[in-house]
């Protein structure tokens, strides 16, 4: 692929490359094995090496149980590869920080917390004042699109609605990193593009960097720099592919433009493929 | 206005304890037994033991006893059971401890642990901790084992430390299996202080029971029966109310049926 010069001086990056962006991210032959109940041994991650820059949106894209998850958590410091590092900024990654938020795919709110509750949770833990907290947590959660529910309990709220203050609890407390592993899963066709739209709006703000987990193809391709695409069993990195599309990326024009269909057709072309191909081990 | 749901919820244990007098009453009369008085005989002699003032303080003591006990015991029970429920190393130590304690009646430890600190409170509150203590432990053990582990990853991922996860997250997230076990520590609060009372007789509610029934008063045994049921009811009712409205974010929405004919 090309890459295509920017109509927007928005998108800076790939219009002006002097400055080569650091990695804040890197993964070394990371491999994960996991000990099942049965006392066999799975090779849930094998030998994972990858680099994700300063800034980037990088998204995660393969089959169920080919280990996405897995190495979110290992970048999130929640589990410690069997062999291999990760690194951020440098530094080996030996547990959770502040650094990294984690959306997980379980929601994992905070059941005795309301919505508010759960979404001041960060702020309030880092010492910001409670009036401050509440107020931006007003308006994170107007952006999720969950005004209105702010004293509802969530087993009060649908899975979509979840998944919403889950994204939203995160945001609130600004980390640099996202690790964000299916977010949209549960949400409606429109809820999702909204959403899509609003985590570009920040992301082209705040310049985070994000690591995205997805099983959508269209998804991966509309939000992101790269697409990591893995095969499962036991999970490896098939394949990474740079998105060149302009930014800010307009979903209206974008779906209309010959660039990102193409690599929306290949890249499922290459899954196909590898369905073909592919067979437990 | 009450709708049928409601009112039924509302009448259903005054029925219950009405139903349960007036099959006492038909019993009794059918046995004519004199160690069975009849459920409105034993009514009759509530009010004199309420107003005897000794009696009263018997009771009060009892109660006292009963409170510290089972306060004691769950502010020990609950870090312990969570602690357990946490940290592989912790349960792995304390479990055998409690394997051996539980299936031992705790008022049959009395009269060693009389033998040690005498009749008095301290022996009596004693056994009301123990048997309060486990009932704790395990519910909060459980509670605290079932903790979903994103949750824990996401107080981790805002910077909380190991500490700070036990108390604002494992203690919250178990709350309602800990007041489970609360509850069943309640009861057996109230049945432990009685028990100890009949070995060690000194003072208590126990105490004009069991004193009662040596002497054949057997109307004013079984209003002591009537009284500390309803303690129990009472004490029950209210902790179910505190209960309610701590753990209000956990409660089911729907009163399940058994059928859906
Ligand atoms: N704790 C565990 N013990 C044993 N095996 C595990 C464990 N966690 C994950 N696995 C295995 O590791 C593999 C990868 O799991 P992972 O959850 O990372 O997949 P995933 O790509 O996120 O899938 P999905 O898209 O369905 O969420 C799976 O085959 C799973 O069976
Ligand atoms: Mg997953």
């Amino acid at each position: 692929m090309k890459v295509v010069p920017s109509r927007s001086n928005e998108w800076v990056r790939s219009v002006t490359p002097q400055k080569p962006a650091s990695a804040i991210i890197e993964i070394d032959r990371v491999s994960q094995v996991f000990q099942t109940s049965t006392r066999k041994e799975h090779l849930a991650l094998s030998e994972i090496s990858l680099t994700i820059e300063e800034g980037a949106f990088v998204s995660i894209l393969g089959p169920s149980g080919c280990g996405k998850s897995t190495l979110l958590y290992i970048v999130g410091g929640f589990v410690s590869p069997t062999s291999g590092a990760a690194k951020i900024k440098g530094q080996a990654i030996t547990g959770p920080g502040l650094d990294r938020g984690p959306v997980f795919q379980e929601f994992a709110l905070f059941p005795w917390k309301t919505v508010l509750g759960n979404v001041m949770y960060g702020p309030r833990q880092q010492g910001v004042r409670a009036i401050e907290a509440e107020a931006q947590s007003r308006a994170l959660i107007e952006m999720v699109g969950l005004k209105g529910y702010e004293n509802f309990y969530p087993k009060e709220l649908s899975g979509g609605m979840k998944q919403r203050v889950a994204l939203a609890r995160t945001l609130a407390y600004h980390p640099e990193v996202l690790l964000m592993d299916e977010p949209f899963g549960a949400l409606d066709a429109h809820t999702r593009t909204r959403l899509q739209n609003d985590l570009l709006n920040i992301w082209e703000r705040d310049r985070k960097t994000v690591l995205f987990v997805t099983h959508s193809v269209d998804e991966a391709v509309f939000l992101s720099d790269k697409v990591v695409m893995m095969s499962k069993s036991p999970g490896r990195i098939r394949q990474v592919i740079d998105i060149d599309l302009p930014r800010p990326r307009r979903r209206n024009e974008l779906l209309l433009d010959p660039r990102y269909q193409k690599y929306v057709v290949d890249i499922e072309r290459m899954f196909d493929e590898s369905d073909e191909t592919g067979s437990p081990s | 206005m009450m709708s049928p749901a409601t009112l039924t919820r509302r009448i259903a244990p005054v029925l219950a304890c009405v139903g349960l007098l007036a099959v006492w009453q038909v019993a009794s009369l059918a046995l004519k037994n004199d160690s069975f008085p009849t459920a409105i005989e034993a009514i009759r002699a509530i009010p004199d033991i309420l107003g005897d003032k000794e009696a009263l303080i018997n009771i009060l003591a009892s109660l006292r006893r009963m409170a510290i006990g089972f306060g004691v015991a769950v502010l020990f029970s609950i870090p312990l059971g969570l602690l357990m429920g946490r940290s592989r190393a912790v349960a792995a130590f304390f479990n055998p401890l409690l394997m051996i304690i539980y299936p031992v009646p705790k008022a049959a430890l009395m009269p060693i642990i009389m033998l040690w600190l005498g009749v008095g409170d301290v022996t009596k509150t004693l056994v009301i901790f123990l048997g309060v203590s486990l009932p704790v432990i395990y519910h909060s053990f459980e509670g605290a084992k079932a903790v979903e582990e994103k949750m824990l990853w996401s107080g981790a991922a805002m910077g909380l430390s190991p500490l700070q996860r036990l108390v604002r997250i494992v203690l919250p997230a178990a709350l309602p299996e800990i007041l489970t076990g609360c509850r069943t520590g309640l009861v057996l609060a109230l049945i432990t202080m009685i028990t100890s009372e009949m070995i060690a007789r000194q003072s208590g509610a126990g105490n004009i029971l069991f004193n009662a029934l040596d002497m054949g008063q057997y109307d004013t045994v079984f209003a002591m029966i009537i009284i500390v049921g309803a303690m129990g009811i009472g004490l029950d009712a209210i902790f179910e109310r505190v209960r309610a409205r701590l753990v209000r974010w956990s409660e089911p929405q729907f009163d399940m049926p058994l059928s859906f004919s």
